[in-house]
């Protein structure tokens, strides 16, 4: 039970990054990629309808964190006390960006929420990367760790850019590619993760929840998971490429 | 005010904020959803024009019920990282339930209903926000078993350093539960039902065009409103019962938590007497009563008032416990917790969600006042529709 739910956790985590991982990417990358007002709305129709379903993934981490290792939960948390505050500020100006851009009409309004969503998506990068290495070098944020931050924008820039060359082939990056590259750029995103995890797997296995809570958690949410997963995977299957729906505003 | 002082404020700050959207979220979508199912059965445009003008209102909310929510999720082990020490093995399961079993579904589809229109077969549209209505009432659930347990630690033993969970069913069991569900979801059904009935009185009194649509939509609103006020009243009464038994006295020797029940109280029995007494009986007419459209429009903000009393005299009256009985809120506390570390996050906080929710009210209000015709949840193909196949080809 204990393997069954690290797997669950290591799952969510690396599913996350994979799986929100392109819509920060694009969001950092947004005035590159968006130069007119017209390119962004293009770019941000591309990731929109996958927000949702992406970014629910690190709810669900910080949930199992507190149901499968609640010992853990207070001491990762409170350690990175700061960085969990920025990657927090960051997330809400980035949803915020994406829900208000086009609520009302005007270019300033729009191009201010872009901002927003651009901003916001560097601070979840740069915070996740800092928190990742303060994580691997026990609970201390160091100049390294900037280093670390950079190098988890990178990949997330690199895996945003390859999603909207696979949504939009050719439209906005000048590139087309498949989903094999997709799949591969997702890995890429996801490795700074699972890399962390391997090392720290020992220890979080250490602090799991007693076998009662464990057999709790699984008698009430086993039973849910082919839902949650067909769910995500009907996400990808209606808003892909071949779903090809441009011709409908896009609500984000 | 010291460390505990902010700590304790910024949860009381974010929580509040919190509520007040996700009370709207939970009373708004079952409307949404039965509105969509008489379109979808009766195929009359106006019930899908109701879906849309509604839904855009209950999105719009939903984005401040998400924002605030993070903010929460994180907020355990940012600030009381004693709880999940003492009793994370207990009151960790209901949240996690919460996020996996409910959220996550909630989420996903909700994704699938917003971007789904036009896209997704009619069926299984519509299967998409009665998803989302279940799951959203799922992680109410989830989230009062957690909050009844810090009332009363039903189906647990102390072992010394931390609670054991002994018994699972007593958790969902809980006393402390039993009564305050029905009165928030009441709560809730009052709220969307006020907030439909208070922007379909300000458009009739407008005198708009739109009349079938907003006396539709204002009769809806009442009927829900009267089916929340008679449960948050039932309720309400019935929880002093459990209440005398595992927190005597709590609103006597706590002056806050005595007042929020004092005036919540007040609220409820006035939003009683009006929905109940007055705007029920005369449903039939009221649409076409224009001098009566500005009280029902006043009546707006006060279920949203009275939920935050509410929690206030809950939450303030289980003081000096996090955890009635057993764990102090000072012991709760991170240790190593400084004014410093709170009270920046704490602006950060505020400032931001503040801001944003500020703005969230001014865009629903203008949802309202522009009215259906200029929704955009579930637009079709626009008149940009030729510029935008040119540019997919
Ligand atoms: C005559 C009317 C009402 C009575 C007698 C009443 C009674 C109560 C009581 C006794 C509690 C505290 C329970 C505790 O400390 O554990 C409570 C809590 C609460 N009330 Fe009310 N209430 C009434 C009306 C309302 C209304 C109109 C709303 C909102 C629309 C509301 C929202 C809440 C909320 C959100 C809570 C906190 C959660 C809970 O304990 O259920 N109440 N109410």
């Amino acid at each position: 039970m204990d393997i069954l739910w690290f797997g669950v956790f290591a799952v969510l985590l690396l599913g996350y990054f994979a799986l929100e991982g392109f819509d920060i990417g694009l969001g950092m990358l947004l005035p590159v990629l968006g130069r007119s007002q017209e390119g962004r709305d293009r770019v941000v129709a591309a990731m929109a309808p996958f927000v949702l379903a992406g970014e629910v993934w690190l709810v669900a981490v910080a949930g199992v964190l507190f149901g499968v290792y609640p010992r853990a939960e207070g001491e990762v948390l409170f350690g990175l006390y700061p960085l969990v505050v920025s990657l927090l500020v960051s997330w809400i100006v980035r949803d915020a960006g994406l829900w208000f851009r086009r609520r009302l009409d005007g270019r300033a309004w729009r191009a201010g929420w872009d901002g927003a969503i651009c901003l916001g998506s560097w601070g979840l990068a740069l915070s996740w990367g800092t928190a990742l290495v303060a994580l691997a070098d026990g609970m201390s944020v160091t100049p390294l760790g900037l280093a670390g931050g950079a190098v988890v924008a990178a990949a997330l820039a690199f895996h945003g850019w390859t999603f909207v060359s696979w949504r939009l082939p050719g439209q906005v990056t000048g590139a087309s590619r498949g989903a094999g590259a997709l799949l591969a750029s997702a890995c890429v995103a996801a490795a700074p993760a699972a890399v962390l995890l391997a090392g720290a797997a020992p220890w979080l296995l250490g602090h799991t929840a007693p076998a009662d809570t464990l057999n709790v958690l699984s008698f009430m949410i086993l039973p849910l998971a082919p839902l949650m997963a067909g769910g995500q995977v009907w996400v990808w299957r209606t808003f892909g490429p071949r779903g090809a729906a441009d011709r409908i505003p896009s609500f984000f | 005010m010291d460390v505990l002082d902010l700590a304790r404020m910024q949860f009381a700050v974010t929580g509040s904020l919190h509520f007040l959207f996700v009370v709207l979220t939970l009373g708004l979508a079952p409307l949404v959803a039965i509105m969509q199912t008489l379109w979808t059965f009766r195929g009359d445009p106006v019930h899908e024009r109701m879906t849309r003008f509604w839904g855009q209102i209950y999105v719009i909310n939903y984005a401040l019920g998400i924002v605030t929510g993070l903010v929460m999720e994180f907020q355990f082990g940012l600030s009381w990282s004693g709880l999940s020490h003492y009793a994370g093995d207990v009151f960790g399961a209901p949240l996690a339930i919460e996020t996996l079993g409910a959220f996550f579904l909630e989420s996903t589809f909700l994704g699938l209903w917003i971007f789904g229109w036009h896209r997704l077969p009619r069926g299984l549209h519509l299967a998409c926000i009665w998803i989302v209505t279940l799951t959203a009432y799922a992680s109410a659930f989830w989230i009062m078993v957690a909050n009844s347990f810090l009332q009363n630690p039903a189906g647990t033993v102390d072992r010394g350093d931390h609670l054991e969970l002994v018994d699972f069913g007593a958790l969902l069991a809980n006393p402390m539960l039993t009564m305050a569900l029905p009165h928030v979801v009441g709560a809730a059904l009052l709220t969307g039902g006020s907030v439909v009935m208070g922007a379909s009185a300000y458009q009739l009194f407008r005198r708009t065009p739109e009349q079938e649509f907003f006396t539709k939509s204002l009769r809806l609103g009442v009927v829900v409103a009267s089916v929340g006020v008679v449960l948050a009243v039932a309720f309400g009464y019935a929880q002093f019962g459990p209440v005398g038994e595992f927190q005597p006295g709590k609103f006597d020797d706590k002056p806050l938590a005595g007042l929020g029940l004092g005036f919540m109280i007040m609220i409820g029995s006035l939003l009683q007497l009006v929905v109940l007494f007055f705007l029920l009986p005369v449903i039939r007419w009221l649409p076409r009563w224009r001098w009566a459209h500005p009280v029902v429009m006043l009546m707006t903000p006060l279920p949203f008032l009275a939920a935050i009393l509410g929690w206030l005299a809950r939450e303030a009256g289980r003081q000096p416990w996090l955890i009635n009985g057993r764990l102090t809120v000072a012991d709760a506390m991170s240790p190593g917790l400084t004014s410093g570390m709170v009270t920046t996050s704490l602006i950060a906080f505020t400032a931001v969600l503040g801001l944003l929710a500020v703005v969230d009210y001014v865009l629903i209000a203008r949802v309202v006042r522009r009215g259906p015709a200029a929704v955009a949840l579930g637009a079709g193909p626009g008149p940009d529709r030729e510029r935008a196949a040119a540019l997919s080809l």
